[in-house]
C-alpha cells in the first residue's frame, strides 16, 4: 500500500517537472505567460513532500513491502535513527535530494512571485525543472526506492549500517549538506537564464546573491559537521581522511567560496563575467560529479555506503551540464567582454582575484588526488593510492598564501591603494601577528608549519577584528549584520579553525598500550588507569568497554559494540574534550579471556574544539551575512568597502552602473 | 619614542624582524629528535590500509592496520630505516600501500600538474594586471567622436 503511494509521489513529481518543463519552454518560446508551468512547479515540492512522509512513515511502519525499508530498516532501530535512515543508503538519499529541491523551487516561486512575465525567472524555473525531472527519473527507474517486494517469513531487518546509528549528529549532517549541495542549483538555473535571454548584465547575480551565500552556508555547515562526526565516531581520532566522498563535498565548496569573492568585483566594476559564469556552473556541476564518484562505485570509499546502477545516469548528467554550460558560455562570449580592467595589483579586485588563483589551484589538486588513481590505471595499468600526504604537501603552502591573502585583502580599497595606506591599516593586525606568534612560541609551539599558521592566523585575525570594530563603531550593532560584516564574522571562523587545524595535526600524540586491570599509563602529563572491562547488552547490541579513569578522575568509557542484527562491530572512541586539548581514548582490542590484558589506544590532540568552534563561528557569520545590511537599504548595493569608509561619488555612481547593467540587457 | 609611531618604518622594521626571528626559533629549536613512538606516528600517516579504500594505516580499525601499525613498531624499535621499513612494505602489500604517489612514472602528472595550473592561473592574473595598466592609444574614430560631441554641445 506505501509502496504505492510513494511511486505515486515520484511519480508526480516526475511528470510535473517533465510537463512543466515542456510547457514552461514552449511559453517562454513563443513569449505567452509561463502560468501553467508555475502551476506545474508548485507541484514538485508536494510531490518531494509527500515522497518523504511515506517513506518515513515506512520506516516507523517497518513496512518491508517496500524495498528501501527491507534494506534499512528493523525492529531495533531507536526513532532518530529511524529517522535518518531515510538518507542512510543511496535511493532513500534520493528522495531527500528531491524534498531539498522542493522546498528551493517552492522558495523560488514566492520569492519572484510577482516576476512571473520575466524571462529570466522563466527559464530559471524552466533548469530547476530540469534538474528535479532528473532526480524523479532517477527515482522512477534505476534506484526506486518504493519498490513492491515480497517479505520472506522469516525476514529480519537489518537496519541501517551500524557507524549510522551512532551518533546524534547523523541526524543533522547530510541534509545540512544536501541544504548546500542542492541550493547551488538556484544561482545555477538563474546563471542558465541569463545566458538563454541574453540578459547578462549583473541582474542574475544580484538576484541571487544571498541564495548562493545560503546555499554555501549550509555546505560549510554541513562539512563541518561531518568531519565532527567522523571524529566521534570513527576512532581513529582524526576529522578528515582525504576521503573521496570528503573530496566530493569539498570541491563545490572551494568554487563556490571563489565565486562569492569573485562576484564582487562583478557587481562592482563589471568585469569577470565570463569567470563567474563558469564557477557558477562548475560549482553545480561538481556537486553531480561528486555524486557520480561516490555513488556509482568507481572510487572505492569508506562512505559507500551502497552503490546502485544510478553511475551512467549522472554522468551523463554531469556531461550534459558541463557541455551545456560551455556551449551557453561559448555561445554569448561576443555579449561577455569585460568593460573594465583592473589598474592595481594593489587593489581589492586583484586580491579577489588571487583568492581565485588559491582555491581554483586548490580545487584542482583536491580533484587531481581525487580521480588521479582511475587516471593512472587507465594510462598504464599502475596502481596507486593518493592519500593524506600528497593533500597535505600540497596544501598547505596553498593554505599559508590564503591566509596571508586573507589579513591583506580586506583593508584594501577598490580601484588602487597607497602603500601608506597600507601601512597604516595593516598596522595593527600585523602587531596582532607578532603577538599571536610570540604567545604561540612561549606556551612551547615548534615546527615552521604550524608557527606560520598562527602568526598569520593572527595576522588576518586582526585584519577582520578591525575591520568588525570600525563598523560596529560606525553602525552600533548594525555594524555585525550584511554581507562584509558577516564576511568578516565568517573570516574569524575559518581563521580559529585553521589554528585548530594546524595544531591538532602537528602537535597530535598518539600511543597504544597493553594494560591489564590496574594499570596506569601516563601521556603528556595525564594519567589514564584501567579500571577492568564491563559490558552492557541491548536486543539490538552488545557493547563492551573499558572503564579508564583520567588523571585519577572522571571514568571514560571507550567500547567496542557489535551490532547483533548486521554481525558488525565497530568502536566507539570516548572522548574528554577540553579548549586546549582533547584526550581520546579507543578500545583497539578486547582481550578473548576476562580480566586478559587489552589494548587501549591514547590520542591528545591539541585545540581540536577549535575546529568546531571555527565551523559555528563560520555558519553564524553567514547568517549575519544574509540579514540586509543598514548601507544596503538606502544604497541598494553591498557594503563591502566599509573599513574603507571612504565613499566617494565615484563608487556610488559604479554601483548605479552595475545595477542598470543588470535590467538592460 | 616617536620614532616606534604606528605605521612608521621603524615599527613595521620591528615587526617583521620580531616575526622572522620568533618564527625560525620555533623552526629550528624544534622539540629535538624525534623518538621512537613520534617516528612510528608518523609513518602509520605514509601508509594505505590495503583492505579499507584509502584510509591510512594510523587512520583505520582494521585488522590489517593493527597488523602494520605493530610491524612499523617492531621496525622503529629495531632501527630499521624508513626507506627499509617502506620497501617491506611495498613488497608484502604492493605500491598501492603507498599513500604519497611515487615522482616517477605516470605519477609524476599528480605532482607537476597542480604546478602547472598553478602558474597559469597566476599567469593570466598577472598578465590582466599589466593589461589593465597601459591604457589604450586614443584611434582616429575615437577623436571624431569627441570632436562631434564638442560641436554639438557648443
Amino acid at each position: 500500500m506505501l509502496s504505492a503511494f510513494g511511486s505515486a509521489f515520484v511519480l508526480l513529481g516526475l511528470t510535473a517537472s517533465v510537463a512543466g518543463m515542456i510547457t514552461g519552454v514552449v511559453a517562454l518560446v513563443r513569449g505567452q505567460r509561463t502560468a501553467t508551468m508555475i502551476q506545474f512547479a508548485w507541484m514538485v515540492p508536494l510531490a518531494g513532500l509527500g515522497a518523504f512522509a511515506v517513506m518515513e512513515v515506512a520506516l516507523f511502519r517497518r513496512d518491508y513491502t517496500v524495498s528501501f525499508v527491507q534494506q534499512v530498516g528493523s525492529e531495533t532501530t531507536p526513532p532518530i535513527y529511524n529517522f535518518a535512515a531515510l538518507w542512510s543508503a543511496l535511493e532513500g538519499s534520493l528522495i531527500l535530494w528531491a524534498l531539498v529541491l522542493g522546498l528551493y523551487i517552492a522558495a523560488v516561486l514566492r520569492k519572484f512571485s510577482d516576476r512571473r512575465r520575466d524571462p529570466l525567472f522563466g527559464w530559471a524555473v524552466v533548469v530547476l525543472l530540469g534538474i528535479s525531472s532528473f532526480f524523479f527519473g532517477l527515482m522512477t527507474l534505476p534506484a526506486n526506492p518504493f519498490q513492491r517486494v515480497a517479505v520472506a517469513a522469516d525476514f529480519v531487518g537489518r537496519g541501517p549500517n551500524p557507524l549510522l546509528q551512532d551518533h546524534v549528529l547523523v541526524a543533522f549532517h547530510p541534509p545540512m549538506l544536501y541544504l548546500g549541495y542542492v541550493g547551488f542549483s538556484v544561482p545555477f538555473a538563474f546563471a542558465v537564464a541569463a545566458l538563454i535571454t541574453g540578459r547578462l548584465g549583473e541582474g542574475w547575480l544580484v538576484e541571487t546573491r544571498r541564495w548562493t551565500v545560503i546555499a554555501w552556508g549550509f555546505l560549510t555547515f554541513g562539512i563541518v559537521l561531518g568531519a565532527w562526526w567522523s571524529y566521534e565516531v570513527l576512532g581513529w581520532g582524526g576529522y578528515w581522511a582525504w576521503d573521496p566522498v570528503e573530496n566530493a563535498s569539498l570541491l563545490p565548496w572551494l568554487t563556490g567560496t571563489a565565486y562569492l569573492h569573485s562576484v564582487m568585483v562583478q557587481e562592482r566594476r563589471g568585469m569577470l563575467r565570463v569567470w563567474n559564469l563558469s564557477l557558477v556552473c562548475a560549482t553545480f556541476a561538481l556537486t553531480i560529479l561528486g555524486t557520480f564518484l561516490t555513488r556509482s562505485g568507481v572510487i572505492d570509499s569508506v562512505h559507500a555506503f551502497a552503490d546502485g546502477e544510478v553511475g551512467p545516469w549522472l554522468l551523463t548528467f554531469f556531461a550534459v551540464i558541463t557541455l551545456g554550460s560551455v556551449g551557453l558560455i561559448g555561445w554569448r562570449g561576443d555579449r561577455l567582454r569585460s568593460p573594465g580592467a583592473i589598474d592595481s595589483p594593489l587593489s581589492r579586485e586583484a586580491g579577489f582575484l588571487a583568492n581565485n588563483v588559491l582555491f581554483g589551484a586548490m580545487a584542482f589538486v583536491v580533484l587531481l588526488g581525487t580521480v588521479f588513481p582511475l587516471l593512472a590505471e587507465a594510462i598504464d595499468g599502475s596502481r596507486l593510492t593518493i592519500g593524506r600526504p600528497y593533500f597535505d604537501s600540497l596544501g598547505r603552502p596553498i593554505a599559508i598564501v590564503t591566509l596571508f591573502l586573507m589579513a591583506v585583502a580586506p583593508v584594501l580599497p577598490w580601484r588602487k591603494a597607497s602603500t601608506e595606506l597600507l601601512s597604516t591599516r595593516l598596522f595593527w593586525p600585523a602587531v596582532g601577528a607578532v603577538g599571536v606568534t610570540a604567545f604561540a612560541v612561549l606556551v612551547g609551539a615548534r615546527g615552521f608549519w604550524p608557527v606560520i599558521t598562527f602568526a598569520l592566523a593572527g595576522f588576518a585575525g586582526g585584519s577582520a577584528l578591525r575591520h568588525i570594530v570600525l563598523s560596529v563603531r560606525r553602525q552600533g550593532v548594525g555594524g555585525l549584520i550584511g554581507r562584509s560584516n558577516g564576511g568578516m564574522v565568517v573570516h574569524l571562523g575559518v581563521i580559529i579553525l585553521a589554528m585548530g587545524v594546524a595544531a591538532s595535526e602537528s602537535y597530535k600524540t598518539d600511543r597504544i598500550f597493553t594494560m591489564e586491570p590496574g594499570d596506569t599509563v601516563f601521556v603528556e602529563e595525564h594519567s589514564f588507569t584501567y579500571e577492568g572491562l564491563a559490558a552492557d547488552r541491548t536486543s539490538r547490541r552488545d557493547r563492551t568497554y573499558a572503564r579508564v579513569a583520567i588523571d585519577g578522575g572522571q571514568v571514560y568509557e571507550p567500547a567496542r559494540t557489535r551490532y547483533t542484527q548486521q554481525g558488525i562491530v565497530v568502536g566507539t572512541p570516548s572522548v574528554r574534550p577540553g579548549f586546549t586539548e582533547d584526550l581520546y581514548l579507543v578500545l583497539d582490542d578486547v582481550p578473548p579471556v576476562p580480566d586478559g590484558p587489552i589494548r587501549l589506544r591514547v590520542i591528545v590532540r591539541p585545540l581540536i574544539t577549535w575546529i568546531w568552534a571555527g565551523g559555528i563561528l563560520m555558519g553564524l557569520g553567514t547568517l549575519l551575512a544574509v540579514i540586509p545590511g543598514s548601507r544596503r537599504k538606502t544604497r541598494g548595493q553591498s557594503a563591502h568597502e566599509v573599513g574603507a569608509g571612504e565613499g566617494t561619488p565615484t563608487k556610488v555612481r559604479v554601483s548605479a552602473f552595475s545595477r542598470l547593467r543588470g535590467l538592460n540587457p | 619614542m616617536r620614532r616606534f609611531a604606528p605605521g612608521s618604518v621603524e615599527a613595521w622594521v620591528f615587526i617583521v624582524v620580531s616575526l622572522v626571528a620568533l618564527i625560525s626559533v620555533a623552526s629550528f629549536a624544534g622539540g629535538g629528535a624525534v623518538n621512537d613512538g613520534e617516528r612510528a606516528e608518523i609513518l602509520n600517516d605514509q601508509f594505505a590500509c590495503p583492505t579499507c579504500d584509502g584510509q591510512s594505516v594510523a587512520e583505520s580499525n582494521a585488522a590489517v592496520a593493527a597488523t602494520i601499525r605493530q610491524f612499523i613498531r617492531d621496525e622503529v624499535a629495531a632501527g630499521s630505516s624508513d626507506t627499509e621499513i617502506r620497501d617491506a612494505l611495498v613488497q608484502s602489500y604492493g605500491t598501492e600501500v603507498l599513500l604519497n604517489p611515487p615522482s616517477s612514472g605516470v605519477a609524476t602528472l599528480v605532482w607537476v600538474l597542480p604546478v602547472v595550473v598553478l602558474a597559469g592561473g597566476a599567469g593570466i592574473v598577472i598578465a590582466s594586471l599589466t593589461r589593465g595598466r597601459t591604457v589604450a592609444a586614443p584611434t582616429a574614430a575615437d577623436e571624431r567622436l569627441v570632436a562631434e560631441l564638442r560641436r554639438e554641445r557648443d
